[in-house]
């Protein structure tokens, strides 16, 4: 699926899932939106077409939208509130670390940035996008942007980002909100394995109006990894290394570890309003996207 | 309270092995390369409270643990453990191994003789020698054998033992116990340890130079031997055989008794036999000439000793005692003529050959002092004669003499009243000299007179000489009543010399004396098939036969079989398989007790050595077994 063919729009996925992602949308639980225009309606009064509520009239009120009808009837002025339709901001944070080169978890990353900005620039919002990268050649952000003709950039931008290094996450959020402005959602992809604190960054990121979307992807090394004996585990990203004596017999507390890692960030995400889903990075891309996200509610068709 | 101790404790430097060992394992460059994305959850796992709990901890580090524990058992191991015997250990340690034939008893439920039981003690101690301890192996039975000196060599003390069986002969602890008292000038022997049945004679003459650790093995069932045979004759050519059955159980326990003459069985009797109740059979045989006779003992049940129920007993040829008497002692010839089945023969002053005679009645002339010679009867009575080698020490003085005391014990005195004897002469001691100095000769004193001897008896292998050192005539003994009972005593003796009236059966031990051509070679061929060489003596007497085991003995001249003679084990106490509870010794008892077992030290060395290879497979198992699926 990944292999860039001559009429392929990206190397990261082909034709056929590109014309079905453009059909789909983002569902953000909040409405944070920015207060330029865009294609989200917003929770205050508007200047859509999609009927919101009256409210009495007060001095100043555009008389445009005094309902006559109500006040033939009643002899008392009504304003018709309409759904205001605001700009959402979309920031795409894609792990690129050397801990993502493991398993496919970059390409599958890249994959899912790509489908979310997709998702978000033909939604009408605004999307920016940071690769979490260690090489100081290849760009680590692109601004945000709007419109169709701006998937190409992303999607430019996305097939460029290359792996390595050993910026921590939770480092590339504070470095990332040092250049965002605007409310929407943080869509952050990553494998999560830092040794770091993720507490702070994901407040900073609510504080900042983003609504949270933690999407972990793991390898199915480190999901159900196949050791035995005694070993000597090395750090991709330090080099640093741990001995393990039996390895086998520590699988079980692996997992419960892996778990526990999982439903930590899940509550971290939660509890800021915001969404957390593990994928394995060998899960397949359509099932992932079209499946697993739509029956979670994260985007609708 | 008895402690574990170590054979080698040096062996405890190899403790220090545990060092290389901890450092290699952690040291150990094997450990394969893995990577991994990212340490945060391997290390979140090392942090968790179940890895690093003890029990974890522990298993982490198990094989570790484990090479640590095979490594201290080894060592242990290498050190040698055992639980040393509560029995004092002494440098020098005899061991004296009962070989009677009570010791081949067999228990029915093992199938076991004590020997064995007791050999697997021995074994088992030898096994267990500790450094410097040396050990001497003994045996006894009749007599006592030396196996070995005193030695640490474990393969030398075993095979020696291996060489151990029982005999059929009766159990003696003198001699051996006098073989061991002789290492006691070389070695430093504080204890001497017997191992027995406890079926010993339970008077031992002997002063005890060491302490003496008795250890009993009780073990064998009912046994049912023959433990007497013998035969009276009866008349001219009639022999009352009589026969004992004994038996060790406390119930009666049947058992058929067989007897053969010559080879053909001619009598069978039932009978039942019990601790309290021996069995005592007369048996008639008519015999012409020489018979060999043969009982056996046919238990009905389970026998524990089967050496003891054969036994075989020679009846020579009847005929009457022949008596020589001296031409000057005409009253000696008429007292014995009247006796039944004698022949005397009045000297006439010729010279016959003394082995024509069983019995010579001399007065020191010239025939008979010829026929009293080397060459001369097994029965020789003087009268009037005093033993030439003695002539120094008793003088003949003219006066009279009277009987001052007698043994009244001695076959040739029973019943013979001496007292109110007065003798013309009086034999006397020569100035210093008393009996002690007749008994260093070989004599002994029956009948003391007022100033020196008036009967005197020397034994000499199967001849036996009596010599009245007064002459009968010149004393009133002719007239008194003693007289014809002394010359019936001596006759009476006489006849049991020469087997006419009584035989027994031979037991174990030496062969008897057997009556064959003078100076000639014989070879005598053992029930085991050994051959034995001997020589007859100048009266054709063969004798110093060793017979260790029961059966029949063929004497051979040339390949032909000229003479038969059969043992029996013969022994109340070895057929009773009782125990004596004490020894009694001259100056010391001794308690066998009960069955006390010949504590050996317990190693453990082996033990520690299964329980590592044990260790060893476990661990082979445990890091080697098939993983499985982890959820």
């Amino acid at each position: 699926m990944l292999e860039g063919t001559r009429s392929a729009f990206t190397a990261l996925f082909d034709n056929a899932v590109l014309h079905q992602i453009e059909r789909m949308r983002l569902r953000p639980q909040r409405r944070l939106t920015n207060r330029a225009r865009g294609e989200h309606l917003s929770g205050k009064g508007g200047s859509s077409t999609d009927f919101a509520d009256f409210r009495d009239y007060a001095a100043g009120d555009d008389l445009r939208y005094v309902d006559w009808n109500i006040f033939a009837r009643l002899q008392r002025p009504y304003i018709k509130q309409f759904q205001h339709e605001e700009e959402l901001h979309v920031v795409l944070l894609v792990d690129a670390s050397a801990s993502m080169l493991s398993g496919g978890k970059l390409e599958r990353a890249k994959q899912a940035a790509a489908a979310f900005g997709i998702m978000g620039l033909l939604g009408g919002e605004r999307v920016s996008a940071y690769a979490v990268q260690g090489s100081s050649d290849s760009r680590w952000m692109l601004p945000p942007g709007t419109g169709r003709n701006r998937m190409r950039g992303l999607l430019h931008f996305l097939e460029g980002v290359v792996g390595g290094g050993s910026v921590p996450v939770e480092q590339a959020i504070e470095q990332m909100l040092k250049f965002h402005r605007g409310r929407g959602i943080a869509v952050v992809l990553s494998d999560f394995l830092t040794f770091g604190s993720l507490a702070r960054p994901l407040n900073l990121l609510f504080s900042a109006g983003l609504e949270v979307w933690g999407l972990q992807i793991l390898s199915e090394a480190e999901i159900h990894p196949d050791v035995q004996g005694d070993l000597r585990f090395v750090d991709s990203e330090t080099g640093e290394t741990l001995d393990i004596t039996n390895a086998s017999e520590l699988l079980h507390v692996y997992h419960d570890q892996r778990l526990a890692l999982s439903e930590s960030l899940d509550n971290l995400c939660r509890s800021r309003q915001g969404r957390f889903v593990s994928v394995s990075s060998g899960e397949s891309f359509a099932a992932f996207l079209f499946d697993r996200m739509c029956r979670q509610g994260w985007v609708q068709r | 309270m008895r402690f574990l101790s170590f054979v080698n404790l040096y062996g405890a430097w190899f403790f220090l092995a545990l060092i290389p060992l901890v450092i290699l394992y952690f040291l150990k460059l094997r450990r394969p390369r893995v990577d991994v994305p990212s340490l945060v959850l391997w290390a979140s796992v090392l942090n968790d409270q179940r890895v690093n709990s003890p029990f974890q901890r522990f298993r982490r580090n198990l094989l570790l643990l484990l090479q640590a524990l095979l490594l201290c058992l080894l060592v242990l191991a290498l050190m040698q453990p055992f639980v040393p015997s509560t029995a004092e250990v002494a440098e020098y340690t005899p061991l004296l191994i009962d070989c009677s034939a009570s010791m081949g008893a067999i228990e029915e439920a093992t199938g076991k003789s004590r020997l064995e039981i007791v050999r697997e003690q021995v074994r088992e101690q030898i096994e267990n020698l500790r450094g410097g301890q040396k050990l001497a192996l003994f045996t006894f039975a009749a007599t006592g054998r030396r196996l070995t000196e005193f030695t640490d060599d474990r393969r030398e003390l075993l095979r020696a033992l291996e060489r151990v069986q029982p005999t059929d002969l009766p159990a003696q602890l003198d001699d051996v116990l006098r073989m061991a008292a002789a290492y006691t000038g070389s070695f430093p022997i504080e204890r001497v340890t017997v191992l027995t049945d406890g079926n010993l004679p339970d008077r031992v003459d002997f002063e005890l130079p060491f302490s003496l650790d008795v250890k009993r093995v009780d073990s064998g069932d009912a046994n049912l031997g023959i433990t007497e045979l013998s035969a009276r004759r009866s008349g001219a050519e009639e022999w009352e055989v009589f026969v004992r059955v004994s038996g060790s159980a406390d119930e009666l326990r049947g058992a058929e008794l067989q007897i053969f003459e010559n080879g053909q069985q001619t009598h069978t009797e039932q009978l039942e036999v019990g601790r309290e109740e021996s069995e005592r059979l007369m048996i008639p045989v008519r015999a012409t000439g020489p018979v060999l006779l043969e009982a056996r003992l046919v238990p009905a049940g389970f026998d524990s000793l089967e050496t003891d129920n054969v036994c075989w007993l020679s009846l020579p040829a009847t005929r009457a005692l022949r008596v020589w008497v001296a031409a000057g002692l005409p009253g000696w010839a008429r007292a014995i003529s009247v006796l039944p089945n004698v022949e005397v023969e009045l000297s006439t002053g010729g010279e016959p050959a003394g082995s024509e005679y069983d019995m010579v009645v001399t007065d020191g002339d010239a025939a008979g002092a010829s026929v009293a010679g080397d060459n001369g009867a097994p029965v020789v009575l003087h009268v009037g004669v005093i033993p030439e080698d003695v002539r120094g020490l008793v003088g003949l003085e003219e006066s009279a003499s009277v009987v001052v005391d007698w043994d009244r014990t001695a076959p040739l005195l029973r019943h013979v009243q001496l007292a109110d004897v007065q003798i013309g002469e009086q034999p006397t001691y020569a100035a210093g000299v008393g009996v002690k100095e007749l008994e260093e000769r070989g004599y002994e004193v029956l009948v003391d007179g007022s100033a020196g001897p008036l009967v005197l008896q020397k034994r000499e292998g199967l001849r036996t000489g009596w010599w009245l050192t007064f002459h009968t005539d010149r004393s009133t003994l002719p007239f008194r009543v003693g007289f014809p009972i002394l010359a019936a005593n001596a006759v009476e003796s006489s006849m049991k010399q020469s087997a006419l009236s009584e035989v027994s059966a031979a037991p174990t031990g030496v062969l008897p004396g057997i009556l064959l051509e003078a100076d000639r070679e014989y070879t005598v061929k053992a029930p085991g098939g050994e051959l034995i060489a001997g020589r007859t003596t100048a009266t054709g007497m063969l004798t110093g036969i060793p017979a260790a085991e029961v059966g029949r003995y063929d004497v051979l001249e040339g390949g032909d079989t000229v003479a038969v003679v059969g043992t029996g084990l013969l022994s109340l106490s070895e057929s009773s398989l009782v125990a004596v509870e004490e020894l009694k010794f001259a100056e010391a008892k001794v308690s066998t007790g009960a069955a006390d077992r010949l504590e050996a030290d317990r190693p453990y060395w082996w033990l520690l050595a299964l329980v590592a290879f044990g260790l060893m497979l476990f661990e082979w198992w445990y890091f080697q077994r098939a993983r499985g699926s982890v959820e």
